[in-house]
């Protein structure tokens, strides 16, 4: 968990949520490519406006997690040979909100 | 100063990564990325271990960073290239440390650890050994590092920049959305300050934006006086520094100012003024 000691870096693959999501909005998922896991790309969250909110290294097994704030926003996930692809997700406060995204 | 004298482009690293005298420098939060695979001859420094001090919430003091830069075999003559992931937010920071310092032949890999993977670069797992050295740091230089009472100052006078997300500028949330939801600080920005979150200066692939493109988003869009000092925080003081390296490097702006501490600081502080609301 973050203290304010610690900086605004994100770890890859982001914070993973062990228990439920409390009273967070969690948007989390795995990026794969012809079912196997993309270990190197980047995932941007964006607002309802198009803007930057937050982005995270890919994990390992291709994961990622946001903790956002209840409403719609835009995953774009960036990864090595010009890969760029977009999906819209909608958060919601206390739920884990699921994404699965093939490139 | 010019674009050239702080920034490389990754194809000019590609081209002097064996010559001597220079040395890449891969700074990170999380140096597990680091460790899994960075730019061949690269040594690691870790922000939070290296750059902090472990007890007092401050830099590690010239002794330290003498310490440091000596334990890493850097000299005060070597060309140090920094780079790093999060869009070189670290490595910002540690380019305003160097000179902070007095190192001033410091540059930034333009792009960082994102671009040079996204262009699928050759990545090494071995840990260069370089031989000690006895590096001498100069004193402190506050004048490119501001404090909370001067932010507290500047409000209505100079200008603020507060270039995390609108997100947390409206005070929706108290940290980036890749990090849980639970500091103890009130949300919202300093009275005055103009919302440029940090990411309008950098191209999707992290690299810089043009001097012109630059100079329409601060001075244009986001109504910046140039004549005035400014001040730019964030949250911590990283991302500020990738826009303190904007403002003072790449637009040769003179008297620009990193806010480390921001609002972990700020936000906790009893008795100061606080806005709400969407920049404006």
């Amino acid at each position: 968990m973050s203290t304010p000691e610690s900086g605004c870096g994100a770890p890859a693959g982001g914070i993973k949520v062990t228990a439920g999501a409390g009273d967070q909005s969690v948007v989390q998922g795995h990026v794969t490519s012809s079912g196997t896991p993309v270990p190197s790309g980047y995932a941007r969250l964006l607002n309802a406006d198009g803007e930057f909110v937050a982005e995270v290294p890919l994990g390992e097994d291709g994961g990622f997690t946001f903790y956002a704030a209840p409403g719609d926003w835009t995953l774009r996930i960036l990864a090595p040979g010009g890969v760029r692809v977009e999906r819209a997700v909608s958060a919601s406060t206390g739920t884990i909100t699921e994404l699965e995204v093939a490139v | 100063m010019s674009r050239s004298d702080v920034l490389v482009a990754a194809d000019w690293v590609q081209d002097h990564i064996d010559d001597p005298g220079v040395v890449l420098v891969e700074v990170d939060e999380d140096t597990t990325a680091y460790d899994k695979g960075h730019i061949k001859g690269a040594v690691k420094l870790d922000w939070r271990k290296d750059l902090q001090d472990p007890v007092r919430r401050d830099f590690v003091d010239k002794a330290g960073f003498e310490r440091l830069l000596s334990g890493r075999g850097i000299s005060g003559d070597d060309t140090v290239i920094l780079y790093g992931g999060n869009n070189n937010w670290f490595a910002a920071y540690a380019y305003w440390y160097f000179k902070i310092y007095g190192h001033d032949n410091v540059k930034l890999l333009d792009g960082g650890r994102k671009k040079w993977e996204l262009d699928s670069r050759d990545m090494v797992t071995d840990v260069p050994s370089r031989p000690a050295t006895s590096y001498r740091a100069s004193e402190q230089d506050r004048s490119i590092r501001a404090f909370r009472d001067d932010v507290i100052a500047a409000i209505g006078n100079l200008n603020l920049v507060d270039v995390r997300s609108p997100d947390e500028f409206s005070g929706r949330l108290l940290a980036p959305a890749h990090l849980p939801q639970e500091q103890a600080q009130r949300g919202g920005h300093v009275p005055t300050a103009k919302n440029v979150p940090w990411s309008k200066a950098a191209e999707e692939d992290g690299t810089f934006k043009s001097d012109q493109a630059l100079t329409e988003l601060y001075r244009d869009e986001a109504g910046l006086d140039f004549g005035k000092d400014t001040i730019a925080y964030c949250r911590i003081g990283e991302r500020s520094a990738h826009t303190w390296f904007v403002l003072h490097e790449l637009l040769d702006q003179p008297n620009v100012r990193n806010y480390d501490g921001s609002w972990t600081e700020y936000g906790s502080l009893v008795g100061v003024p606080i806005e709400l609301g969407d920049g404006k």
